[in-house]
């Protein structure tokens, strides 16, 4: 039996496991009702099978077998290893099923959790075996990776090099594993609703799920921003591109889903609300791949693409919509017990950040698809640019640091909002005085500008007052540390967000050897150019010195790379990360000239802004430890 | 009976007070959404519009073959962007991408001068040598050039 037999049969047995798991959502209320199927063995063998094919895909890129049509597309014998690893998923046939093992995944955790609710735990798994059901008949149907190739060839067509990148190769099966974690997140709404068990002990179950998720989302978002930071060699690192907000949309209504599941938790309130989200997170996690997969949107990002798998995407969308809706519909009277909030308490303070981050949600939203709404209705290409989010996020923005510094120190059911200003008016005031005192003494600051910077400094200082306070054992796994850690996290993000477009420079050049480039402060010296040989590549590589008084500081090693398999030209950016600030160097080589394009930025805060988003992923891991102790 | 109303007044107002809100937010946000859209037109397209030179637009084709031209004195990069029916001039200073090629689709946003030329502030790389513009694609199709390979 070949290998893509083999493949073949074992997604076939995951196909019908996960269609006898997922019928378990009607036939107990059929005449069927008395068959017992074993859940935990068809649990096993769904992601047993799917670990297989998966491994068996890399085995296929590994040796690079051209008898297969993949392999043949995404990769190459002379391809470094760790990038013939990484083609087995750098390609939608290949991500689907990394997908779908993802999905078998959270399913097969959570079957051995210790949740001793079975009748719970038998409608999360079928309810989460229907969707590996619907995608592996998607993967089978129209994208079957094991597909022998028609013509036999003994060379295949190479990777993409601009995805010959380390970061990028971890990058989507990170980002997967966030969109999909909200997939089992779904699925415990959907169980709990059938055997009505939206309550605090439902919540409390969930809660580590809908962490993870969160945490793997959030450090996808950051590798992939950072990835674009060094690797498009435009010195950005957020475009507002719609393959961003793709990303972005289910980040925010997940950020609001886990705050809400932690009211549900302590005060047995908001069920409804935490349902809707939970169907609203994963949708927008599906969205999202649709609009990467299907190829409609116009992105700086491409990838392969191809309007029928989008479709199939959509449709999936509609089933599982209609019947998560449905269910809602019926089981939404009972689910809401009495509830009253206080408007000054914290269960009030996280409500009102659900909805300013529903609110950004909506912008996004709204900028991401408008453009394909006008493209279908009025058949005119448009794009959004980025100053509409810039604009109509400040003020929300504005609203939600405001309440994060106020909520957290709030108690519950009810508080003084006078207690509340006074405990927190002193860091108040020395932040402004620090943003003021900056203002004056360095650089004049715009109006908005000192008012944000105050805020995230003020929220910074708050948090961090507040995970002293509340954390005087130091553990490092306790719930009020990583909530400190993530909203300390927050603040310095956007601070050195603001900081960062302020205050970044860039300048462009074109240079001949021995020139030299002042931006700044900073002068450079042109001391070379080489002609080097790489694994897979040739490259022209630039050699730049940063002088002080003519002694050297910093060496910087820009590149032009051309790979021949297949062939494409791509830039190689040199950067040095200076505490303050990043100097980023990239260059080209314009046809027929003698001289190098120079494209030099000094970058202020950047390593803030990346280690910002390692605090708020610490935060999520803290807290998920915590959780995890709970259960047991 | 007469607490009813009040309650329900309540409400009425709380609802209605809300809806205002939201309604005032929509409107603000699609506002500043219509002054931030970019129109994407080819060559053919600008032929047809009224040029406002304030507006950033954006202009995609395939780059003339022969008409990609640097000028060390002025520091401005020059060229053709066609859509096999009509043409449009092209200047830019800055960074070429390393992708930009002859006869290789393109998309430029700048400020047009006329209907006939434009003066680029970025000129945008895709990440594939063998990717074109959607817009392009479009653009061609719509002139009947378009050859799917």
């Amino acid at each position: 039996m070949s290998l893509g037999n083999l493949g073949n049969i074992l997604m076939l047995t995951c196909l019908l496991a996960s269609l006898i798991q997922a019928l378990y959502l009607i036939y107990p209320h059929t005449s069927f009702g008395k068959i017992n199927i074993n859940y935990r063995v068809l649990t096993r063998i769904i992601f047993i099978t799917c670990l297989a094919s998966f491994l068996l895909l890399i085995y296929l890129f590994l040796e690079s077998n051209f008898n297969y049509q993949l392999v043949v597309n995404n990769s190459h014998s002379e391809k470094p290893l760790i990038y013939k690893i990484a083609g087995a998923w750098g390609n939608h046939e290949g991500s689907l099923l990394l997908w779908i093992l993802v999905l078998s995944f959270f399913n097969f955790v959570f079957l051995e959790t210790k949740i001793k609710n079975t009748e719970f735990k038998k409608y999360v798994i079928s309810f989460q075996s229907l969707m590996i059901f619907g995608f592996t008949l998607f993967l089978l149907l129209t994208s079957n990776p094991f597909l022998a190739t028609e013509n036999i060839t003994n060379e295949g067509l190479g990777l993409n090099p601009i995805l010959q990148d380390l970061l990028l190769a971890i990058h989507p099966p990170i980002l997967y594993v966030g969109y999909v974690g909200y997939s089992i997140v779904l699925s415990f709404a959907v169980g709990g609703m059938i055997t009505n068990k939206i309550d605090q002990e439902w919540a409390r179950w969930l809660h580590p799920w809908v962490i993870v998720s969160w945490i793997f989302l959030t450090a996808g978002i950051g590798l992939g921003s950072f990835w674009a930071y060094y690797e498009l060699g435009w010195g950005g690192y957020w475009f507002w591109d719609p393959v961003e907000n793709a990303s972005l949309m289910p980040w925010l209504a997940g950020t609001a889903l886990f705050h809400c599941v932690i009211i549900l938790e302590k005060k047995n309130i908001l069920q409804s609300w935490v349902i809707l989200l939970s169907i609203l997170t994963f949708s927008l996690s599906l969205i999202g791949t649709f609009l990467v997969r299907s190829g409609i949107l116009n992105s700086v990002h491409t990838f392969a693409s191809d309007p029928s798998r989008g479709l199939f995407i959509l449709v999936f969308l509609a089933i599982i919509l209609i019947i998560s809706f449905t269910l809602y519909a019926i089981k939404a009277p009972t689910l809401d017990k009495k509830s009253k909030i206080n408007i000054v308490s914290k269960e009030a303070g996280i409500l009102a950040n659900n909805w300013l981050l529903l609110s950004s949600l909506f912008v996004v939203f709204l900028g991401t698809l408008y453009p394909l709404a006008v493209d279908l209705f009025l058949q005119k290409s448009i794009s959004v640019g980025p100053n509409y989010y810039v604009l109509s996020l400040m003020p929300i923005l504005l609203l939600l640091l405001l309440i994060m510094i106020v909520g957290p120190v709030s108690k519950w059911q009810n508080d003084k909002l006078t207690n509340i200003l006074f405990s927190i008016s002193k860091l108040f005031i020395l932040s402004l005085a620090i943003i003021f005192a900056f203002s004056i003494y360095f650089s004049e600051l715009k109006l908005t500008q000192i008012t944000l910077l105050t805020l995230c400094l003020t929220l910074m200082l708050v948090s961090i007052k507040n995970g002293i306070r509340t954390n005087r054992n130091y553990s490092i796994i306790s719930p009020s540390l990583g909530k400190s850690l993530a909203h300390i996290g927050f603040g310095l993000l956007i601070l050195s967000v603001i900081a960062n477009t302020t205050f970044a420079t860039e300048k462009i050049f074109q240079a001949q050897v021995d020139d030299l480039l002042v931006i700044d402060n900073y002068k450079f010296k042109f001391d070379k150019v080489n002609q080097t040989k790489g694994k897979n590549f040739n490259a022209i590589t630039a050699t730049f010195s940063l002088l002080d008084n003519k002694t050297v500081i910093e060496t910087f090693k820009p590149e032009i790379r051309i790979y021949s398999n297949p062939p494409t030209v791509t830039s190689e950016t040199s950067i040095v990360r200076k505490f303050l600030a990043d100097i980023y160097i990239v260059m080209n080589i314009p046809e027929n000239a003698d001289f190098v394009n120079v494209r030099i930025h000094i970058k202020p805060m950047m390593s803030f802004i990346w280690f910002s988003i390692i605090l708020m992923v610490l935060g999520g891991i803290s807290s998920i430890f915590f959780r995890i102790k709970l259960i047991k | 009976m007469q607490k009813m109303n009040i309650k329900v007044k309540k409400r009425l107002i709380t609802i209605l007070l809300s809806m205002l809100i939201l309604v005032i937010a929509t409107l603000l946000i699609t506002f500043n959404l219509r002054d931030n859209i970019i129109y994407f037109y080819s060559p053919t397209e600008l032929q047809e519009i009224i040029i406002d030179k304030k507006n950033i637009i954006r202009v995609g084709g395939l780059v003339k073959d022969g008409s990609y031209k640097y000028s060390e004195e002025t520091k401005i990069y020059n060229f053709v962007i066609t859509d096999l029916k009509n043409e449009i001039n092209v200047s830019f200073v800055g960074i070429i991408p390393n992708l930009f090629a002859e006869n290789k689709g393109v998309v430029v946003e700048g400020v047009a001068k006329d209907s006939s030329s434009i003066t680029a502030l970025k000129v945008l790389a895709k990440h594939d040598e063998n990717y074109m513009p959607p817009e392009v694609i479009d653009a061609l199709k719509k002139n009947g050039k378009w050859q799917s390979e």
